[in-house]
């Protein structure tokens, strides 16, 4: 069985947004809702690197434990998905994430904090696979078509990694050989508690 | 779940498209570079190295307003996951269910402490309409925030495999709002008895005697207090700083990174005082509980009518009767209430 | 003060409102479409319109169930190219895939790209045309909008002649959108015809033509992975050219490639280098020339290739002598070791390539500059081979193609020039009289040879239609005060001397905007009358070929059909050639289906004339093949193997220019320019002998170089039909080829040459011989016929270096163009009146990945919106610490020729990526002018969703000599907090 998870290569990501926009425009996300994000450290400075961050998937997610209500679930391909029907928007996994990913509709007004949203690995949601209720609470289901997010597909110098774990680590690992030196695979440790080589 | 090994063999054949073609464009071109070889593993960064590369902060810079979103990793959530997993759990159930037993124990072993010379039949004003109504308020709001709030940190466990996620996701939304709303009314019932009674919790010397003598729970004993004996003030100034914390803590999660907690480490300082707070809290209460109905002969009068009985009163409050007897004091008592020996 | 505060209260009021109307969430966008969307077909009244007329645009999630229709078109951003797959439903855009196949993006976008569909939903576009009367928006019809404006037309030629118009065309314009426009300017009577290309790579076309030939990206960015080093000098691709940078990227990684930045700021792309090299800005030729220093210093020079392949390399060397590491220290403050580390890589580990952008183009000495970088690469022999060459990365989707097509105010299409061969030649194939075209000039009554001299004379450029309009008509040469402009897809905000640009906008009696969007024209003057709305759609609503960086030309098909009342280029052009009264002239040769002109026809037009730049052989049908058959072509050669379907078998992708022939000749086009290793049959070439035989006695034709298979084993001249019978090989003509020949030649047949023979029979023998058309010539190191023949060092108009004026001046005052160039007087003053002083930082531009251009269009894609929202200005932290501003303040800027009293109000980025004393902003802001919130005059619904302080307000005069570019990269400013 697959494990999906998401890899960012700094060494090639170039802050270009592709995925930011890919998954607004898949997914018909409102402003506001950033279910993916470029980051960029030590910004203007040599060693600068630009990172892609949104929910990782984590194995044993700390959203899911936090959450008061259980409306975490993981699939058989290791995707973490929520349900917005359970979801009571209390806000607590986001300070658990440690990705930074939920995202909540009006973030801020006291009492009426919307339903979590966050990266569904373009997997969508508990409801029926590629039906208009799915697609409305949680976005277009790629998954169930055979496709792979569509952040990582369209990265524009294939920095973002999706797919099953074991493959794209070797596919970094061997992007680490090729050119001699690699930044590590940013958030692995936390999100899966391992490291992969290079 | 139809096709799940189809609908992945497909995804992976999209990641082989997607990914590998880079590598296999590589090797058509450039055979003699794509040697097969194995090298050994090339120098490469691990995010820890990294962690202490950016020394722990790994804040970067985004174009998007929202300013948390700069934080590209945060560690510490594994950290808080753990926390509201099991240390926060451990610290509530032990906390709760160990002073039900202590208190099972007490009432096993003491039984009703029951008003040495019997009731007198005569009652003194303990306290007045305002008095009651800030206890009232701040006990009845305590009370829902409090299984609002267990049904936050236990409900999960113990009521969502009884009713279902449906049903336990529309009583915890109602108990979210629930939980929201009513934190002001009991903010504000604490804020009532502080300025109410502190000048009776002020601590004094009675104080130091009375805990020497175990309150005379221990024993048969009774030392003297007065209005407030050091384990009431004791409950009061739990009740007062708690109830503060738990506020103060409350409304910044009410009004996430507002004020004060600023940053996602202050969010998740917050939840976590606010959590053991609350849950220490619940089980003092729980154990005034006891003592005001259960624990006391006629110690919940106080609360409920306001007047207590005189005898009551003498063995538990003696400096307080004293002062009351004297004059003055007495004066105060609501108009229509006999003084104490008239009759 | 009070005044200011309220207007950027207001400011701030209409960004909040403009994005509260999204925050309200996905959710009732979605629950509308769902009612209102697919299942209607895509027709719906748009609710608070009046007319129930208005096609509601649609881009609501897919359905299922419905049939999904999949077409392919081009990204409408930048250059690279990407092929963009849209899934159709009911011709509703629902849904975008990755475009696996294209060997230029494989299935990648940036975040433009990844959110096209945004363009086609079109909440914010120009629904219908309007014009402004009395100071109001009235929405009117297409019939009266060209009927007005071709009134107003008529009437100003009648009173200022045809030159009293100015016709700025597009880069957006497909390559048959370009061609017309400039067929268009041409029936009309006018030279000044111009586009976004006067401000992007004007300076490279000059350059580079005038070094080698043809003036494009000798290689592609593809190629660039066969790289061993990589220099990028003042450019940003990682931001420009997102999807270049996987090619870079993979390359580097693949080869171990040095990558080395050349820039003043610190950017995304210098990030990954391996060697950042920080110039103080507008010092590109003593950077260049340090480095050329090493090279001759230590012999590391290509001698065998100068030998063969250059003329004038000594003269160089005696300039670059100047250069000593310490001047260069001095001049650039780079030191003399850095440079001769990069310039050690650059000749040694070769292949070798220098990509350039707009930090080298954008310059008063934009030509110069491009020279030097020719110069630099010539001296290593890094030109001609996979892996070399000058990558100049060109701007917009196509402006490759619009600069090739002649939308350019000194030539007619493929850059035939103005000369009466030209006209003649453009005359044949348009089938009109040269004399009909030459009575479109001039005023009425005026003499045949005035007219002719106005045929002749190049036009206005779109970086001083402010000047022709303002300057007292005495001053201009050759031409009238501008008295109405024809805007086609071009923002207001990119061109500098934005306070001089609203007072000659004012001042025009017709301004027509022709867009998807009002763009920044429809608001920056204060007019009442006369201005002109015609909502243009995108190239997604309409097919035709682009060209891009690499001269690869792609077709795209129709996406949905145009949204809301707008029309596509070439409809607009031939309503409006219709009111003029030539349209059954200009499109004598093309199908016109309505008022529409068919874009395969035109292109065939271009086949038919294209001959000078190898637009000859890239027929409709073999483009579509390409597009169907993408997945055959190589990732790194562009080339389809011998697997591939035989319609593209052997061709380079998307058949890059030259592309020799009639398309039934099947040359496979050139993926490297002049590159000698290959036969011409497959793409090889040599260096173009465009500059005769010989100058000053020495010889203009390679020696003892040819390309692979050439029959002429040396240097020989361009063919034409007296140097085919010299070589005997006019036996190898057609009966049909020689007849074309004989008529064209007219009396004097031998003159007929390889791109005016209209048979492609000259091309084709020379072929069959090996040899390539244009003749093998020697690169030119000494342009004698440019203002500076070897490049020269020149201070910047404004610059923070006072004391290197004396020795290193601009040019002296002169007139280019048809208007003067005073720059050597404003150099002069600004120095005497130490304007240094009180405006002590240099301020330079550059792009964001998120915008484009003027970013009216990506302004108002919400999704690329969200993403920056407030214009800025990067400063270093010591700067910033002087003037107490802190990163995320807002701050003042003033230019030195702003009036006095006025400034712009942007966020303070307090950074690393620029130096100290450097600011920098982006260009892609407009809509606040001076402080003064524009929003409330966009006609209503229309304003794009975030605007901002325009770069431009701040910038100032300075124009290169050759193709009067704007100075945008390099003047002075004030920073205070505000």
């Amino acid at each position: 069985m697959a494990r999906m998870k998401f890899l960012c290569d700094a060494d090639r990501c170039i802050e270009c947004n592709a995925c930011v926009t890919a998954c607004k425009n898949e997914h018909e996300v409102p402003w506001g809702i950033n279910r993916r994000r470029v980051v960029t450290i030590n910004d203007g400075k040599p060693g600068e690197r630009s990172i892609s961050m949104a929910c990782m998937h984590c194995t044993d997610a700390p959203c899911a434990a936090v959450c008061p209500v259980d409306c975490f679930y993981t699939t058989a391909d290791g995707v973490v998905l929520h349900s917005k029907d359970l979801c009571i928007g209390c806000g607590y996994c986001f300070y658990a994430c440690p990705f930074g990913a939920p995202q909540y509709p009006r973030l801020g007004n006291f009492g009426s904090r919307g339903k979590m949203d966050k990266c569904t690995y373009c997997a969508g949601g508990p409801e029926a696979d590629s039906t208009p209720a799915e697609y409305a609470k949680y976005g277009s289901n790629r998954l169930a078509e055979g496709k792979l997010p569509l952040c990582a597909e369209m990265c524009s110098t294939k920095a973002l990694l999706a797919g099953d774990g074991d493959i794209i680590a070797q596919i970094y690992a061997e992007r680490v050989t090729t050119r001699g030196y690699g930044s590590g695979a940013w958030g692995w440790r936390t999100a899966y508690k391992d490291m992969v080589a290079g | 779940m139809m096709g799940i090994r189809t609908r992945l063999r497909t995804a992976l054949v999209a990641l082989v498209l997607g990914v590998g073609i880079g590598l296999a464009a590589a090797t058509a071109t450039a055979p003699e570079a794509a040697a097969q070889q194995q090298p050994a593993a090339p120098p490469a960064a691990t995010e820890q190295m990294l962690f202490n590369y950016l020394q722990g902060n790994v804040q970067g810079r985004v174009t998007i307003p929202d300013r948390r979103a700069a934080t590209l990793i945060q560690p510490a959530g594994r950290d808080f996951q753990d926390f509201w997993r099991s240390t926060m759990k451990w610290i509530g159930g032990i906390a709760i269910l160990g002073m039900l037993a202590v208190l099972a124990i007490f009432y096993l072993v003491r039984g009703t402490i029951r008003i040495e010379a019997g009731p007198s039949g005569r009652t003194i004003q303990r306290f007045n309409g305002v008095e009651r109504f800030a206890h009232w308020l701040t006990a009845s709001t305590f009370i829902v925030l409090g299984i609002t709030g267990l049904n936050i940190t236990f409900g999960r466990e113990l009521l969502l495999p009884l009713i279902g996620p449906d049903a336990f996701t529309a009583w915890s939304e109602l108990a979210k709002v629930a939980h929201n709303y009513l934190s002001f009314p009991f903010t504000l019932g604490v804020a009532l008895m502080l300025v109410l009674w502190i000048k009776d919790n002020l601590p004094s010397a009675t104080d130091a005697r009375w805990f020497a003598e175990g309150g005379g729970l221990i024993g048969h004993g009774h030392p003297p207090a007065r209005k407030f004996n050091a384990g009431q003030k004791l409950i009061f100034w739990s009740v007062v700083l708690g109830g503060a914390a738990i506020a103060v803590t409350g409304y910044i999660m009410m009004f996430p990174f507002q004020f004060w907690a600023t940053d996602i480490a202050g969010m998740q300082l917050a939840i976590q005082l606010h959590g053991i707070i609350a849950l220490v809290m619940i089980a003092i209460i729980l154990a005034h509980i006891y003592i005001g109905s259960l624990g006391m002969e006629g110690a919940f009068a106080a609360m409920g009518t306001g007047r207590v009985d005189l005898n009551w009163a003498k063995e538990h409050h003696s400096l307080w009767v004293d002062e009351m007897m004297s004059g003055g004091r007495a004066a105060a008592a609501p108009p229509g209430a006999r003084s104490a020996g008239a009759d | 003060m009070l005044i200011k505060r309220s207007d950027a209260s207001r400011a701030r009021g209409g960004l909040a409102q403009a994005f509260a109307s999204f925050s309200a969430g996905a959710l009732d966008r979605r629950a509308f479409l769902r009612r209102s969307g697919v299942a209607a077909g895509g027709l719906a009244a748009v609710a608070g319109l009046a007319a129930g007329t208005v096609k509601r645009a649609e881009a609501g999630p897919m359905q299922p169930g419905v049939p999904v229709e999949v077409r392919r078109n081009i990204c409408t951003h930048c250059s690279v190219g990407c092929t963009v797959v849209a899934e159709v439903q009911n011709g509703v855009w629902v849904g975008q895939e990755p475009a696996w196949d294209s060997p230029i993006n494989r299935g990648t976008h940036c975040a433009k790209g990844a959110s096209v569909r945004e363009l086609v939903h079109g909440d914010r576009r120009l629904k219908y045309p309007m014009k402004l009367a009395g100071g109001q928006w009235q929405r009117i019809s297409w019939d009266q909008a060209i009927n007005e404006i071709g009134d107003r037309m008529l009437k100003i030629r009648e009173e200022a002649g045809p030159d009293g118009i100015f016709f700025l065309g597009s880069a957006k314009f497909s390559n048959e959108g370009a061609y017309l426009f400039r067929k268009f300017a041409a029936f009309w009577g006018t030279n000044n015809v111009d586009h976004q290309a006067r401000i992007c790579h004007s300076t490279t076309v000059a350059g580079v033509a005038n070094t080698w030939g043809y003036g494009a990206q000798t290689n592609s960015y593809n190629d660039i992975r066969n790289s061993k080093t990589i220099v990028i000098m003042g450019g940003n691709p990682a931001e420009a050219h997102p999807v270049s940078l996987q090619h870079l990227l993979q390359g580097k990684e693949k080869n171990r490639a040095n990558f080395v930045v050349i820039e003043p700021r610190f950017t995304r792309t210098a990030a990954h280098a391996t060697e950042y090299v920080r110039i103080r800005p507008g010092t590109d030729i003593p950077t260049l020339w340090g480095i050329l220093w090493h090279i001759f210093e230590n012999g590391w020079e290509d001698k065998e290739f100068i030998r063969q392949r250059v003329y004038g390399m000594d003269d160089v060397r005696k300039e670059v002598a100047k250069w000593t590491p310490d001047e260069v220290e001095r001049v650039t403050g780079v030191p003399g070791a850095q440079l001769r580390k990069v310039a050690e890589m650059f000749a040694k580990q070769k292949p070798a390539t220098l990509v350039w952008c707009m930090g080298m183009t954008q310059k008063t000495v934009g030509t110069a500059n491009v020279r030097a970088a020719c110069i630099l690469l010539l001296a290593t022999g890094n030109v001609g081979a996979p892996g070399t060459g000058a990558n100049i990365f060109r701007g917009h989707c196509n402006v490759q193609g619009a600069t090739d097509l002649g939308v350019d105010n000194t030539t007619l299409p493929l850059y035939y020039g103005l000369d009466e061969g030209a006209w003649r030649h453009w005359g044949r194939v348009w089938n009109v009289s040269y004399e009909y075209l030459r009575d479109r000039f001039g005023k009425a009554g005026a003499d045949e040879a005035a007219r002719k001299k106005l045929m002749e004379t190049a036009g206005i450029t779109s970086t001083r239609y402010l000047d022709a309009t303002l300057l007292p008509e005495g001053e201009l040469r050759d031409q009238p005060n501008l008295r109405g402009m024809v805007v086609f897809g071009h923002g207001g905000n990119t061109v500098t001397r934005m306070p001089e640009a609203a007072k000659a906008l004012a001042k025009l009696d017709l301004l027509v905007v022709a867009d998807p969007h009002p763009t920044t024209f429809a608001v920056l003057a204060e007019r009442r009358e006369g201005t002109y709305l015609l909502p243009i759609c995108t190239q997604f609503e309409c097919s035709g070929s682009r060209t891009a960086s690499n001269r690869s030309l792609q077709w795209g098909e129709q996406i949905v059909k145009p949204i809301f009342e707008s029309r596509n280029d070439y409809e607009v052009l031939y309503r409006l050639a219709e009111k003029l009264g030539f349209a059954s002239e200009m499109f004598k040769n093309i199908e016109v289906k309505g008022k529409e002109p068919v874009a395969e026809s035109v292109l065939r037009e271009i086949n038919a004339g294209g001959w000078s730049t190898g637009y000859c052989g890239q027929s409709p049908e073999r483009l579509k093949a390409h597009m169907r058959h993408q997945k055959h072509f190589d990732l790194v050669t562009l080339r389809a193997g011998p697997d591939a379907p035989e319609e593209v078998r052997g061709d380079y992708y998307g058949l890059p220019w030259p592309c020799w022939g009639k398309p039934e000749y099947r040359h496979p086009g050139t993926h490297q320019l002049y590159n000698t290793n290959l036969h011409v049959k497959d793409g090889g070439g040599t260096f173009r002998a465009r500059f005769g035989v010989e100058h000053n006695g020495q010889t203009l034709l390679a020696e003892g170089s040819y390309s692979k298979g050439s029959e002429i084993q040396d240097g020989y001249p361009q063919f034409t039909y007296g140097v085919l019978k010299r070589l005997g090989w006019d036996k190898d003509l057609t009966q049909a080829e020689l007849e074309t020949i004989l008529r064209i030649g007219g009396n004097n047949p031998d003159t007929v040459s390889w791109a005016t023979d209209l048979s492609g029979g000259i091309q084709r023998v020379a072929l069959e011989h090996g040899c390539i058309p244009f003749g093998n010539g020697k690169a030119r190191a000494n342009a004698w016929n440019l203002p500076d023949p070897i490049p020269v060092h020149r201070e910047p108009i404004y610059t923070p270096r006072p004391d290197l004026v004396a020795k290193y001046p601009t040019r002296d005052n002169f007139v280019a163009h048809r208007v003067p160039n005073i720059g050597h007087t404003v150099q002069k003053q600004a120095v005497e009146r130490n304007i240094a002083r009180d405006f002590p930082l240099v301020i330079s531009s550059g792009r964001l990945v998120e915008y484009e251009g003027g970013g009216e269009e990506t302004r108002s894609n919400k999704w690329l919106a969200e993403l920056q929202q407030e214009s800025f200005i990067e400063i270093n932290p010591a700067d910033a610490a002087e003037r107490n501003i802190v990163d995320g303040a807002w701050v003042l800027v003033q230019g030195p020729e702003m009036p006095r009293d006025r400034f712009i109000r942007v966020k303070a980025l307090v950074t690393e990526r620029v130096g100290r004393g450097v600011v920098w902003m982006p260009f892609h802001f407009a809509g606040h002018f001076m402080q003064e919130d524009q929003r409330g005059k966009y006609p209503p619904g229309t304003d794009p969703i975030v605007l901002g302080e325009s770069v431009n307000t701040v910038t100032t005069y300075g124009y290169d000599p050759v193709t009067s570019m704007q100075e945008a990269k390099c003047t002075l400013c004030q920073v205070r907090a505000a």
